[in-house]
């Protein structure tokens, strides 16, 4: 008995003594950029690629997976283009119609997706920061909008 | 179990259930109205608020299109016989939501993503971060941005004018209820006028004392951040109605009550926005734009 508590302890020791200099332990995460890491080249962020797969998996809801991606692969670029007007308001654009497709999908609940999204994809202070800049360079409001019969032909 | 922590497993529950498998969605139907190229428009503008970027604002005018095509149907034959064309009259907030950001960060020293899911959420509506991030703009009205206003008011009488000849309703959500009326306001000050009648106002969430042109409004009782301005503000209009008996209220991205998305999502809101647009586009059906 007496050893059995021994054992609980030491292991309870060692699950919560991790932060020691083992020679195991990662190295320090390096700061991360606005844009990320895209290992494939498909302009997602690959831990956004990793959500979205897991959460909306392409076997059960193929449309919806896609329509988030549309969404990242644009806010992604909005972010890296921020400090430039012209690009800005086309991606504003670009957004806008991946997020018509994502009404188009799922016009019952398709909010809470987009903000589910959206805070995984500005889990910086750098990336928000690079978002509502881009934002100010489309002051003028001159994004149209498609109608509600439209937006599945926003879907790319 | 805290309060966040069980709105926050009814929020994921709501998600995994809600996101489990695409549903089948028939194609949203072009109204029979837009179908006839002779058939009289109306514009209907959206005016986004405070807490708003470009990408909400541009779903809380879908949500209000999806909203009122599912109730068009039942309306009146006066307003179906009109096509209603949608369309977006951006307030930009960028400098506000960064405000709102900044001071969440230092206030509240919370991650970035938690301000995002959380945006309208009442753990966001405290009372110091209103003080220092949203009361200004939602109740100083030498905040409002000159060039906006002139802006919207441009492109309401645009619509109004000879060719497009369209009537306008104007359905402006918090902050934007404030440049809404200046630009109503500008717009009957400046020769020519358009005829009376013509533009329409039904205002959600308002921080102010008036909705310009007798306009209708609503503004819920569980609208913490209202509330919060009707305290600084007695004038400011009271609520009329709710968002009854939902989840949304528990959920950490609506239950400030404040979100546009939300007053469409819960009834008696909802239904009582809705009938207040019919009977607005009802009155504007009457009137002859040019």
């Amino acid at each position: 008995m007496i050893g059995l508590v021994v054992g609980m302890i030491w292991l309870a020791v060692e699950l919560t003594s991790c932060t020691g200099d083992s020679s195991d332990s990662p190295p320090p995460a390096a700061p991360e950029t606005v844009a990320g890491i895209d290992a494939n080249g498909d302009g997602i962020r690959d831990d956004i690629e990793v959500y979205i797969d897991a959460t909306y998996p392409v076997s059960t809801q193929g449309e919806t997976n896609r329509a988030l991606r549309q969404f990242a692969r644009a806010a992604q670029s909005t972010m890296i283009d921020a400090s430039e007007p012209a690009p800005s308001v086309a991606h504003a654009a670009e957004r806008f119609r991946a997020l018509e497709c994502l009404m188009a999908r799922r016009p019952g609940d398709f909010h809470l997706p987009f903000v589910e999204l959206r805070a995984r994809l500005l889990n910086t202070a750098a990336r928000s920061l690079a978002y509502l800049q881009a934002d100010n360079h489309v002051r003028a409001g001159n994004v149209p909008l498609l109608p509600a019969d439209h937006w599945s032909g926003a879907c790319l | 179990m805290t309060r966040t922590g069980m709105a926050l497993a009814l929020t994921v529950a709501w998600i995994v259930a809600a996101s489990s498998m695409d549903r089948a969605h028939a194609q949203i139907a072009t109204p029979p109205a837009c179908q006839n190229v002779m058939a009289p428009r109306t514009t209907v503008f959206f005016v986004n608020g405070v807490t708003t970027t470009l990408d909400d604002a541009r779903l809380n005018a879908g949500k209000l299109e999806l909203e009122f095509l599912n109730r068009l149907p039942g309306m009146s034959a006066a307003v179906q016989a009109n096509c209603h064309v949608f369309a977006l009259n951006y307030n930009p907030t960028g400098g506000e939501v960064n405000d709102f950001f900044e001071a969440a960060q230092q206030q509240l020293d919370i991650t970035p993503t938690r301000f995002w899911l959380e945006l309208e959420g009442l753990n966001l509506f405290t009372r110091e971060l209103i003080r220092d991030a949203l009361e200004a703009p939602l109740t100083d009205l030498n905040r409002i941005d000159a060039s906006t206003i002139e802006r919207h008011a441009v492109a309401y009488r645009e619509q109004i004018a000879s060719p497009s000849c369209r009537r306008v309703l104007i359905v402006p959500h918090s902050q934007g209820n404030l440049y809404t009326n200046a630009a109503y306001d500008l717009l009957f000050s400046q020769a020519p006028s358009p005829p009376a009648g013509a533009i329409k106002i039904v205002g959600v969430a308002t921080p102010a004392q008036t909705v310009a042109g007798n306009g209708l409004y609503r503004t819920s009782t569980t609208d913490v951040l209202i509330n919060a301005i009707r305290l600084i503000r007695p004038g400011t209009l009271p609520p009329n109605t709710n968002w009854g008996i939902t989840p949304l209220l528990l959920s950490p991205s609506y239950s400030g009550g404040h979100s546009f998305i939300g007053y469409l999502s819960a009834d008696p809101s909802r239904t009582d926005i809705l009938s207040d647009i019919e009977s607005s586009l009802t009155a504007l059906a009457a009137v002859n734009p040019c």
